[in-house]
């Protein structure tokens, strides 16, 4: 849901509360107001008739028109309350328009010189208050919409606009992948907020990339720091199983010992691997003819897995070419490879299958699907592979993203696949 | 034969000169830049082993100091930088050859002879051992003056081995050596098991007198008794 949804869904409910609340108290005040004015109008017009009926002795007791009523009667001086008027709403039958209006009567009682009493009904007709209601509820419910599409239309546009730098912020976030070199984003905006959230965003994506930096060297530093101790062991060990007098015995546990080491330094390499991939250090690319690398590969990794008398199931639709560097090209097609030779059991099946821009590898397997998830991770070992470095396929990932090789893992009729799909 | 091994580590340095004394070739050594250079410029060697990461200076720079006085010493570079542009750079200075460490004794024992091999450049060199004659340039092995026919990968184990003779293999040397940097991702060396028999029976039935012994669990030795 987009803010401006939102604000807009949360807008609705108030805003219908707001002018619910503000149309009745709207209402009841022009109606006062109303009554007010009439009120003020009934008593001019009070003062009128008594002071015309005082002095006038032709003056009519009664009179009557479309607009004003009014009827003078004798009363008992008991019953008159002179001082006081009495307001009140009525109905009057009007002839004219054949149906009861709405009427406001003043009553009040007076004195003549001879100390007889009067009572007096001036009547008005006045507004229709049920019309009224309706009227001004109509217009209420005109307004709450109207109200409500210029809220939407204004907040939409005011979002967009004021939300521009924050999109671009965002898009800009997206771009960012540790160990890639992305441009500095410039936000052009006064608000305090977006400018302040900019700067912590920068700030943090610098503290990020300076973390990444600093962990990728070290991993590339002690990797080559490696190096050294690495040879002093491997080459005392081959002094030391020189030595005419050592026994078959010692030559096994020397041979154990270096086989040991032989993983540590494939460790070591593939680390320094990854980090050299990742520091982009293979710049130079060639044409790479996948058909003619993958034989050349499958012809030394069938010698060396001949035991396992793999069954490989090859299929050449057409010639796989890629722009790429060729060395990590061998690795990533070596490292798959491997992958599905050393996976499988004997007398299994490797399937390969190769398109236009499609590698498919599979291969049949003791072990159940893979966790797709940590498939690519650092040392994860879900195998039975023990002296495996838990790097392949690390490396494979790290190759793929590289040069934006689409990589998919799936298991379908108990065989592993990984499909490189590439952008050619 | 006089050799000179530039490299800062102790310990490797003294493992290198062990080993190449073994070889019975003379050999010098120096820890930083000014003692490498100070040795370059004074004595010639048949062969430099030559680290890249000096303190006091850059084992490049030493090489490019080399051939500036116009050195003919061949140079075999050691470093703990496997990156390709280091490797073409150390090649397109002048380096005779580029090792990565960690590396096998044995391995740099076949390198240097065969970088002094090519320097001799006497037209096509041979390398002999009891009956046994290689010419590497030409892969071709001859017993008794007889040729004996070896595949490729048949051919240059059994030159890992003459060029190392006595010397007790050990198996991940030998594949390194012979099936190159791709197979460095395969886990078990036993192929070579097969590939050995194979040569050992070739060798055999042409009469050679260079037996290749098996070390139980270690690797392999060629022996001429």
């Amino acid at each position: 849901m987009k803010l401006s949804h939102y604000t807009i869904r949360n807008l609705l409910f108030p805003l219908f509360l707001i002018i619910l609340v503000w149309s009745s108290v709207f209402y009841v005040l022009i109606m006062h107001e109303i009554d007010d004015e009439t009120n003020d109008t009934l008593e001019n017009y009070k003062e009128l008739i008594i002071r015309k009926a005082l002095t006038d002795p032709d003056f009519d007791y009664s009179y009557s028109n479309e607009m004003t009523r009014y009827r003078i009667r004798e009363v008992d001086p008991a019953t008159a309350k002179l001082s006081e008027n009495y307001f009140y709403d009525s109905t009057t039958y009007i002839e004219t328009e054949m149906e009861d209006e709405p009427v406001r009567i003043l009553r009040c009682y007076y004195m003549d010189a001879a100390g007889r009493c009067y009572e007096l009904e001036v009547e008005t007709s006045t507004l229709e208050k049920e019309d009224m209601a309706e009227t001004i509820f109509w217009s209420i419910v005109v307004l709450y919409f109207v109200l409500l599409c210029c809220i939407l239309v204004v907040t939409h546009y005011v979002f967009r606009k004021s939300f521009t730098p924050l999109y671009g912020l965002l898009n800009w976030l997206k771009r960012i992948h540790p160990g890639k070199n992305e441009e500095v984003y410039e936000m052009n905006t006064k608000v305090d907020e977006f400018v302040s959230l900019n700067k912590a965003l920068v700030e943090s994506v610098h503290r990020n990339r300076e973390i990444y930096n600093q962990q990728k060297q070290f991993v590339e530093n002690a990797a080559h720091e490696l190096q050294t101790p690495l040879a002093i062991v491997t080459n005392k060990l081959e002094l030391l199983s020189e030595n005419p007098d050592c026994t078959e015995t010692q030559l096994k546990e020397i041979g154990d010992i270096y086989n040991v080491i032989r993983g540590v330094i494939k460790m070591n390499k593939s680390l320094l691997l990854l980090s050299r991939i990742e520091n982009r250090q293979y710049p130079e690319t060639t044409q790479v003819n996948m058909n003619e690398l993958l034989h050349h590969l499958l012809e030394s990794f069938t010698a060396v897995y001949e035991k396992r008398a793999l069954q490989i199931q090859l299929e050449e639709k057409e010639t796989l070419l890629c722009k790429m560097n060729e060395s990590l090209a061998r690795v990533l097609i070596a490292n798959l490879l491997k992958n599905a030779f050393v996976h499988n059991y004997e007398e299994g099946v490797i399937a390969i299958r190769i398109s236009r821009n499609r590698f498919t590898i599979s291969n049949t397997s003791n072990n159940a699907v893979l966790n797709k998830a940590k498939l690519y991770s650092r040392f994860n070992k879900e195998g039975t592979a023990s002296d495996s470095t838990g790097l392949g396929l690390a490396v494979v990932k790290s190759i793929s993203s590289l040069y934006e090789i689409e990589i998919a893992y799936d298991f379908k009729d108990k065989m592993h696949s990984f499909c490189l799909t590439f952008k050619n | 034969m006089k050799i000179l091994v530039i490299e800062d580590s102790d310990s490797l340095r003294e493992t290198i000169i062990r080993s190449l004394e073994k070889e019975r070739y003379v050999v010098e050594s120096a820890a930083n830049y000014q003692d490498g250079l100070a040795k370059v410029s004074d004595y010639d060697y048949d062969c430099i082993v030559l680290d890249i990461m000096l303190p006091g200076g850059s084992g490049l720079a030493l090489l490019q100091e080399l051939k500036k006085i116009r050195k003919r010493d061949s140079v075999i570079i050691i470093s703990a930088k496997d990156s390709i542009e280091d490797r073409i750079t150390g090649l397109d200075l002048g380096a005779d050859d580029y090792l990565t460490k960690p590396f096998h004794l044995a391995e740099l024992n076949a390198r240097i002879k065969s970088v002094i091999r090519r320097k001799q450049q006497d037209g096509d060199l041979d390398i002999s051992l009891e009956n046994l004659v290689i010419y590497p340039d030409r892969h071709t092995v001859y017993v008794d003056e007889q040729e004996l026919v070896l595949n490729r990968k048949e051919f240059d184990l059994l030159y890992y081995f003459v060029i190392n003779p006595g010397r007790v293999l050990e198996k991940s040397a030998l594949v390194e050596s012979v099936w190159g940097d791709y197979i460095d991702q395969v886990d078990s060396f036993d192929f070579i098991y097969s590939q050995v028999k194979n040569l050992r029976k070739k060798m055999k039935a042409a009469g050679a007198i260079p037996e290749i012994k098996a070390v139980y669990g270690f690797g392999y030795k060629l022996v001429t008794e």
